[in-house]
């Protein structure tokens, strides 16, 4: 084990490179480079035993990567923002095939319009594909999400591909200390890739990713992938005691932060989990008792966990970094379907905050905590609440007095 | 309201039957709704086409399960374990069969307990229009049976066909065609009785592992089971007097249907030969014959 | 490994690989394609099919091969074959799966995807110098949706968005892509052009590619009953014809250098195969469409003029 100062980017590298991957179809795309550059070169040097090839379009190498993995092969790729979107297609083509890929997103907002600081609106559109997602907070996180995501995605009892989430820059970017386990100590943890059901051999042919007619069999299909999704639950929870016992760090469904007494929770993902959980502490200095649930799964979702640490409180606040423009946050509607027949329901508010990388400050977070107090104590409910402070409406305006807006404010 | 479910093979004409009898029900006056069902398959291939008239407005959608009459354009369909043409048939509904043969021996043959209309429609077209392609007869017959006018039927041939055909030749002895098929049925009194649909509980669907539920097929060449032999109308036959073993059947038939026998003579697949005919128009020696599929059953 | 030509329909092999009850037109000259392409590659294959007509020939739970077979997406199958190929490469290099294990790999497609949707792909393939083999049966238009216009579609044809009107007469009005120059334009060490009514030219095509590493492409003219207006019996005679009028010129590129498989002596009048296909009859009735039918022929001698086999 050694302990390096390592970026989101470069952590992910090295959790492929410790996954013994063999195969890495690539393409770039801001702020997600970095992880495919330092493969790259580990691959040119010799240090990994991999092959790596440039593809013409996320497109192209999703297919890649999922058709090497119907191979027989270990593969990794990762994209971000505009690119899942160009290879949208492949993510629930490659999801149907049942066989276990990983991939990095790197999050970055949505065109348009374009821009390349992070929020979820990319990852969370392929919610629905069959991946299953890992979002992760710290630079360890996605070093050891990757490992974990291979064990799981290559269970039997899965089969399923993993997304691996990071945020672009706040992660991507970002250096903090890093454990690097050990090979070998990895290698005992994650057994090369034997697959039983996908693979091509001219001793065995198969015909792979067919075709269904019928409502009966495309439900059957379709079906068995979110049981498959579900089961994943409980392997996650085998494996990451596994984990722990390895490598001592432990790494549930879902995080509870000052959780346990809390009265006002707070539910978050990502990177930006680190200011709630600050918020939290200021608030428990002024007196609030406050905590924090991130999630670390979303699919599969950690229904019976959240609702386990949520049920009594007081208010919960689901704080969207992601906007279903004309509903609001994505999250807060999963986390509203977890509780909505629970006798020991909260009082349930959503923020949207962070949208294109935007920061959260320590006021707003006050804001928000503010505003549980307020909806528990009055019953005072009106949202999604875009999280945007006066400065910043200001600083727009100038914006859009440079940009000639006639009739702004 | 009356339900009829029409099943023929592709490029027959089950879908633009279907319409026919609709927008002739349409121009009636009544509430109608058609359907077409096609799967994967090609022409040749099995299809359904469905439609509701009614004096009421029609609360349903999707697939007839229990048709009070049943169309069935082509009378191998009525041993296609697939297609299953009569199932469903509600009591005392109506089969209308494209055959040469009489409703009593389609009656005696598959045991049927039903009003049976029979019709050689794929002459009638192949007189008529000099094609086997039968929308306009099956329409036509669908529609007469139902009760529906004859300057109805007549509008509903010239809307529903204006928009496929190119030349206004064709149109014509379509008409004609569908007026004397209206001569050649009669309209029947169709009161049915709905058969109880046997109830198939809900279940709870147990997981399955991946080698199990992924849609991958581990059998090889299997597709065989598919007998798209029941796709022909006209079907190959060899003549061995004047076969002289150049193979060219074989290398041309695009289904490997085609093999060679102990003695070196071609001999056909006919499970699975969908009658395209080629063979008979390769061979050099002419010595393939086409014979229709009714002939032979 | 250089094998011998074969000269008959006698030497064409026995074997099927793929088996019959698809559930493709009846009379699919792809299929007829398909069926010789296979009897040259043999079972130790694995297709990799972009969304064309075949994406249903293996239909849960049938499936007519004896060979592996994966179906990825329109645009992308190239880009599958990529990946089976590294990952077979990757996993015997590391002593994972055993060479004798080892498949071809054939990319499957329609001209849909290879002329249009899957060009980005094939072209970043045909870069890389993928180890594979590429196959379009080409209908001339999107025949698994209905035959609406691709751009392999030529001039003059009728297709469902082509539809021959009165501000529109000719249906079509512009003239196919030439995809083997598209593909000659990236080097490949083989390409072709093959027709199912020439299997023998066909199987000794795919005997030549096989000494080549890199991409090996095939271009298969192919009658398509339903889309063509034809019927399904005359199938062979009309790809046969559009070889003996010069419409489809049966050719191959090795290593760049084009030469023609079969010229024949005396070329057919396009017009021949022209007529008695339902897609082109507005050229002829109600008015022929003279302009239309002398630039489709023109083209065809201005082609054959520029090989130097028409004087």
């Amino acid at each position: 084990m050694t302990r390096e100062m390592l970026t989101g980017n470069a952590a992910a590298a090295w959790g492929v490179r410790l996954a013994e991957v063999d195969y890495v179809p690539v393409y770039p795309i801001t702020p997600q480079t970095e992880i495919i550059e330092t493969l790259a070169e580990w691959i040119s040097d010799g240090m990994m035993d991999a092959r790596l090839v440039t593809m013409d379009s996320e497109h192209s190498m999703i297919t890649a990567a999922g058709a090497a993995s119907a191979t027989g092969a270990r593969a990794f790729t990762a994209t971000s923002s505009q690119g899942l979107l160009y290879g949208f297609e492949m993510i629930y083509t490659v999801a149907g095939w049942r066989v276990p890929l990983v991939m990095v997103n790197v999050s970055r907002g949505l065109s348009s319009p374009l821009t390349l600081e992070p929020d979820h609106n990319d990852v969370l559109a392929i919610r629905d594909s069959g991946f299953l997602q890992i979002h992760c907070e710290t630079c360890q996180e996605v070093l050891d999400s990757i490992i974990l995501a291979y064990r799981l995605a290559e269970d039997e009892r899965v089969l399923l591909p993993v997304m691996v989430n990071m945020d672009g820059f706040y992660l991507s970017f970002t250096r903090e200390p890093v454990e690097i386990p050990n090979p070998e100590e990895v290698r005992e943890f994650l057994p090369p890739y034997r697959p039983k059901h996908a693979f091509f051999m001219a001793s065995q042919p198969m015909a792979q990713g067919v075709a269904v007619l019928g409502g009966s069999a495309y439900s059957y299909f379709k079906y068995q992938m979110h049981l498959a999704s579900l089961k994943a639950l409980e392997v996650y929870g085998e494996i990451c005691a596994e984990f722990e016992r390895e490598f001592r760090r432990g790494y549930g469904p879902v995080e509870g932060y000052m959780l346990e007494d809390a009265e006002y929770a707070l539910v978050m993902v990502g990177s930006f989990s680190t200011l709630g959980k600050k918020a939290v502490k200021r608030a428990r200095d002024r007196g609030i008792r406050a905590g924090l649930l991130k999630l670390r799964l979303l699919r599969p979702f950690p229904e019976a966990d959240l609702r386990r640490a949520l049920e009594g409180k007081r208010a919960v606040a689901v704080l969207d970094q992601n906007i279903s423009v004309g509903k609001g946050g994505i999250l807060y509607s999963e986390v509203a379907s977890c509780l909505c027949n629970s006798k020991k329901r909260p009082v349930l508010l959503s923020f949207i905050g962070g949208l294109g990388g935007k920061n959260i400050s320590p006021h707003e977070f006050e804001f928000l905590f503010e505003k549980m107090i307020e909806a528990f104590e009055q019953g005072t409910l009106n949202g999604p609440h875009l999280l945007y402070t006066e400065q910043e409406w200001e600083e727009m305006s100038l914006l859009k007095r440079t940009a000639e807006k006639e009739g702004a404010a | 309201m009356l339900s009829l479910r029409f099943h023929g093979r592709g490029g027959q004409g089950a879908k633009v039957a279907s319409r026919i009898l609709g927008t002739a029900a349409f121009l009636e006056g009544f509430y109608v709704q058609d359907f077409p069902l096609y799967g994967a398959e090609r022409r040749g291939a099995p299809i359904t086409a469905f439609a509701h008239i009614s004096e009421d407005p029609i609360m349903e959608r999707g697939v007839i399960s229990d048709p009070d009459m049943v169309v069935v354009m082509d009378e191998t369909l009525l041993q296609d374990t697939r297609a299953k043409p009569l199932s469903g048939l509600r009591k005392n509904g109506v089969i209308l069969i494209n055959t040469s043969r009489t409703p009593e021996e389609v009656t005696a043959d598959h045991g049927v307990e039903a009003q049976v209309v029979t019709l050689d429609m794929t002459k009638m077209s192949l007189t008529m229009l000099g094609e086997p392609i039968l929308s306009t007869p099956a329409g036509a017959a669908a529609a007469r049976i139902v009760g529906i006018g004859e300057e109805s039927l007549k509008e509903a041939v010239e809307n529903v066909l204006a928009g496929i055909l190119s030349e206004g030749e064709e149109l014509d002895e379509n008409v004609k065609l569908a007026l004397s098929v209206f001569l050649a049925v009669t309209p029947l009194d169709i009161t049915t009785v709905e058969a109880l649909p046997e109830a198939s509980p809900v279940i709870i669907v147990p997981f399955e592992p991946a080698h199990i539920s992924s849609p991958t097929i581990n059998a090889l060449g299997n597709s065989p089971l598919r007998k798209t032999g029941n796709w022909r109308v006209f079907r190959p036959v060899w003549n061995r007097e004047v076969c002289t073993k150049c193979m060219a059947c074989l290398a041309r038939c695009p289904d490997g249907c085609i093999s060679l026998d102990e003695e070196g003579f071609p001999c056909v697949d006919y499970e699975n030969c969908k009658g395209c005919l080629i063979c008979v128009r390769v061979c050099p020696a002419e010595g393939i014959e086409r014979v229709r599929e009714a002939q032979v059953l | 490994m250089k094998e011998e030509p074969i000269k008959s329909f006698r030497d064409i092999p026995g074997e099927e690989v793929l088996c019959s009850g698809t559930p493709a037109c009846a009379g699919c000259g792809g299929l007829l394609t398909l069926r010789h392409c296979l009897k040259a590659l043999g079972d130790r294959v694995v297709i990799v099919n972009a969304a064309s007509c075949f994406t249903l020939l293996a239909i849960y739970p049938l499936n007519p091969f004896k060979n592996s077979w994966l179906y990825t997406a329109m645009a992308s199958a190239p880009a599958g074959a990529q990946g089976v190929r590294d990952a077979l490469d990757v996993l015997i290099e590391k002593g994972k799966l055993d060479s004798e294990e080892d498949l071809k790999v054939v990319v499957l497609t329609g001209d849909g995807s290879a002329y249009d949707m899957g060009l980005s792909s094939t072209s970043g393939a045909l870069y890389r110098n993928l180890d594979f083999y590429y196959i379009c049966y080409d209908n001339e238009a999107y025949g698994n949706t209905g035959f609406q216009e691709s751009g392999a579609t030529p001039l003059g044809s009728k297709t469902a968005t082509t539809p021959p009107g009165e501000r529109h007469p000719i249906g079509s009005e512009l003239p196919k892509k030439d995809l083997f120059e598209i593909w000659k334009s990236h080097r490949p060490p083989y390409l072709a052009t093959i027709s199912p009514a020439y299997p023998i030219d066909l199987i000794n095509k795919f005997k030549r590619a096989g000494q080549y590493r890199g991409p090996k492409l095939f271009i298969s003219l192919v009658p398509c009953p339903p889309g063509w207006g034809t019927d399904p019996s005359r199938s062979v005679d009309l790809a046969k014809l559009a070889v003996e009028t010069g419409v489809w010129a049966l050719k191959e590129a090795v290593r760049g250098e084009v030469g023609h498989t079969v010229v024949p002596k005396r070329f057919k009048p396009v017009e021949e195969y022209l007529r008695g296909q339902g897609r082109f009859a507005h050229l002829f009735r109600p008015v022929r469409q003279e302009e239309t039918l002398r630039e489709i022929q023109e083209r065809v001698d201005e082609y054959w003029r520029l090989h130097k086999l028409l004087l």
